[in-house]
């Protein structure tokens, strides 16, 4: 569900604006005894700092409650209209989970992913030395099969990313599957969700090699780059074919 | 399950983020001369007319306040077996989503002379909050003139 409206407003939270927020009803208190005051106040023995806490929070919000600037919703209303010269296909609005593998960013539908863990020791099954399960990973108490994406996709992630190690790599666990049947992969990194239209899709060039274009059902062109965007139900009966 | 949740003047109520299509801004709104009553117009939605219906008004029978916290809620309505249409829901405050357990909701008890849209109540620290049926929200009359379909549609 994408959520466009006002967020110009709601980036703007209190702590980053310069000479005070004058309005009925703003009580500035972590100016007087939140983080930025005094620090009196007895909510940050629980929230640490101001941006952690509800009253905060809810000041934030508070700032919406403001007129509409002047041209807002004839702007918004023009934005809106249009895209009847581009008018979108069936389906709307989708959102996938955006992770690197190596130098390759793919992306997963959203509701097939149940979980993003911190990567956790992987106990290795005895005599599966090879292939793409990887063991068995405890996530919250649950024991799920591991597997190695790059493996079962035939990404070689030796390089790492191209940009040299400047900034800190998280690796992550990503768990998916449907109900009963979760598996879960590392990752090298996870962007987060990505919403896009179904016409920002491209076709997945007929020159791809691989078993990766067996279950990349689209490309997205994402900053920059592009990103393969799996079919969850072609990667969970590949994910099946390759435990039995 | 997660909602979006919104006020009707001082009480919060819930959608079903699933029946969401997305959250708009408050549009200008195209008014719809002699329309039925509860709703105030048609936005133009990429390129499609789509009917919007003021929940204050309809609620409470004050109008929403503009204000930025105001947003329109596109809804998909059923129409007909699996298909859906947009209906715009101009809302106060649709600011929030919260998770909540779908076993959390009762019912009040007082459903009899209700308005059908009204759905069952789930308590947190600050009080009531209850959902909205968004399939409720217009009168069967009004609901065939928004979503009829046109003859030459088969």
């Amino acid at each position: 569900m994408p959520v466009t409206a006002g967020m110009q407003a709601t980036e703007q939270g209190p702590g980053i604006q310069g000479p005070g927020i004058q309005g009925p009803g703003i009580n500035e208190c972590w100016r007087q005894i939140g983080v930025s005051g005094d620090r009196s106040c007895p909510e940050l023995q629980e929230h640490l700092h101001c941006r952690n806490c509800p009253t905060y929070a809810e000041i934030a919000r508070s700032l919406l409650d403001r007129p509409l600037p002047a041209g807002y919703s004839e702007e918004w209303a023009r934005h809106f209209a249009r895209g009847a010269d581009r008018p979108e296909p069936e389906g709307g609005a989708r959102s996938v989970v955006l992770f690197r593998l190596g130098e390759e960013w793919l992306g997963l539908p959203t509701t097939t992913c149940h979980e993003i863990a911190e990567p956790r020791r992987i106990h290795s099954l005895p005599h599966r030395r090879t292939g793409a399960v990887l063991g068995i990973v405890n996530v919250r108490g649950e024991l799920l099969i591991c597997m190695s994406l790059p493996e079962l996709l035939g990404i070689d992630t030796g390089g790492g990313p191209s940009d040299g190690g400047k900034i800190a790599v998280f690796r992550r666990l990503i768990v998916i599957g449907a109900d009963e049947r979760r598996v879960a992969f590392e990752v090298d990194e996870v962007h987060g969700m990505h919403s896009y239209g179904v016409r920002d899709q491209l076709a997945v060039p007929a020159t791809i090699g691989k078993s990766a274009s067996t279950v990349i059902q689209a490309m997205l062109s994402w900053q920059g780059r592009t990103v393969g965007c799996l079919n969850e139900a072609l990667l969970l009966a590949m994910i099946d074919r390759s435990i039995a | 399950m997660l909602f979006l949740m919104f006020r009707l003047g001082q009480d919060r109520y819930l959608l079903d983020a699933g029946q969401v299509e997305e959250v708009l801004p408050l549009l200008s709104v195209k008014a719809l001369p002699a329309a039925p009553a509860g709703i105030v117009g048609a936005i133009n939605y990429r390129g499609a007319p789509v009917p919007l219906i003021d929940l204050s008004l309809l609620a409470l029978g004050r109008a929403a306040a503009p204000l930025l916290s105001t947003r329109i809620i596109l809804v998909r309505y059923p129409v007909g077996a699996g298909e859906h249409a947009l209906l715009g829901l101009i809302a106060e405050r649709a600011i929030e989503t919260v998770a909540r357990d779908p076993a959390d909701f009762v019912a009040t008890g007082v459903e009899a002379g209700m308005p059908p849209y009204l759905g069952p109540v789930a308590s947190d620290d600050r009080g009531l909050i209850q959902r909205i049926r968004a399939e409720a929200l217009l009168p069967q009359a009004i609901r065939e003139i928004l979503f009829q379909k046109p003859a030459t549609h088969s």
